[in-house]
């Protein structure tokens, strides 16, 4: 049995240590806020927090997560994610949307680090988050925005 | 008559030749008898450096020891998604190399590689471009081999994670070709031979 410590609620999980985090979330636990979009880490869509990182949980295996605090868009929260969240409101940034839990809590977790982020600083933070529909420039905008709501 | 003049000039001097030829292998045999052990163990040390080298220069080894952003794969392309080396070694933002390579191994479903403490070698420890000479001055340089003595060196190679992750590097990447066993005796034999390195 695996406990995973997921948005504050502890979960015995009988699965294998090498099962893909992303699989637990989905599959076992019914959290599909985070979804599935390359598998191989290569897009960003199942990006979740663990321990306050961005991980991405196809690739985070449910054996390395085990005891971590994993938080998912669900439940995430605090100054930053509201500031993040209603900026994405004001600027429209979502198109299609699929991506756009990940872009959220790769987003969060950018400003937590760094609240002035430069353009630079975003582009290298949210590389790993592919957006099909293209919104990047509003997604800047919106991180810019939330930044500054948080100044 | 010319012509027979200068065969024997050429004669004289095909025997020259061949008797400084002699002298030298005389008096290089007679350095060999007075100092065998030190030649034979550099000549030793300098053919262990050569396997030791083609390890390093692997791309499972050489991928990580970059400047800003490590290569991947087998064919040395630069990483995607770009990543890049941060304060720590270990990324910037929400992307840090913990983000998707896992400590406790390679993930076999998603194919993403893993070791414990993932990240670019130090700055002191880029490797890209040296020449086999060079590498190896670096590879022993106590400033750029994390203040490591011959010992401790032939430790790193035997224990670190990371290391040994050469060895075991998932479906889809070739595994460092030398066996790891042999490698150490390698480093072991260099680090005997006083560290030899080509010029």
């Amino acid at each position: 049995m695996i406990t995973l410590k997921v948005n504050g609620e502890s979960h015995e999980l009988d699965v294998s240590p090498e099962m893909p985090l992303l699989w637990a979330l989905r599959d076992r636990l019914h959290l599909t806020g985070t979804k599935f979009g390359c598998g191989k880490a290569m897009c960003g869509a199942c990006t979740v927090h663990i321990n306050g990182q961005a991980a991405r949980s196809c690739s985070i295996m449910v054996g390395e997560a085990a005891g971590k605090t994993i938080t998912t868009i669900e439940a995430v929260s605090g100054k930053v994610a509201e500031a993040v969240t209603q900026a994405w409101q004001r600027l429209d940034v979502v198109q299609c949307g699929y991506c756009q839990s990940g872009q959220i809590m790769s987003a969060i977790v950018l400003l937590t680090g760094n609240k002035t982020p430069t353009d630079g600083d975003i582009d290298l933070s949210m590389e790993g988050n592919i957006c099909r529909c293209g919104t990047y420039v509003r997604i800047r905008r919106a991180i810019h925005e939330a930044a500054k709501s948080l100044a | 008559m010319r012509i027979w003049g200068s065969r024997v000039s050429f004669v004289t001097f095909v025997v020259t030749l061949i008797l400084a030829a002699t002298a030298v292998a005389l008096s290089s045999t007679g350095a060999a008898r007075t100092q065998p052990s030190l030649a034979d163990d550099q000549a030793t040390s300098l053919a262990a450096w050569d396997q030791i080298a083609t390890v390093l220069e692997h791309p499972r080894c050489l991928n990580c020891h970059q400047l800003n952003s490590p290569l991947q794969g087998d064919s040395r392309r630069v990483h995607i998604p770009r990543v890049v080396r941060g304060p720590d070694d270990q990324g910037v933002g929400a992307m840090r190399c913990g983000n998707c390579h896992n400590s406790m191994g390679n993930n076999p479903t998603s194919g993403t590689p893993g070791g414990l403490d993932w990240k670019l070698a130090p700055v002191s420890m880029l490797w890209q471009g040296l020449s086999s000479g060079d590498l190896c001055r670096a590879v022993k340089d106590p400033k750029h081999n994390g203040n490591r003595d011959g010992s401790a060196l032939i430790r790193h190679m035997e224990d670190e994670p990371l290391v040994l992750y050469g060895w075991n590097p998932g479906k889809g990447r070739e595994p460092v070709p030398i066996p790891h066993e042999k490698v150490v005796e390698y480093m072991k034999i260099w680090v005997a031979g006083g560290m030899a390195c080509p010029n």
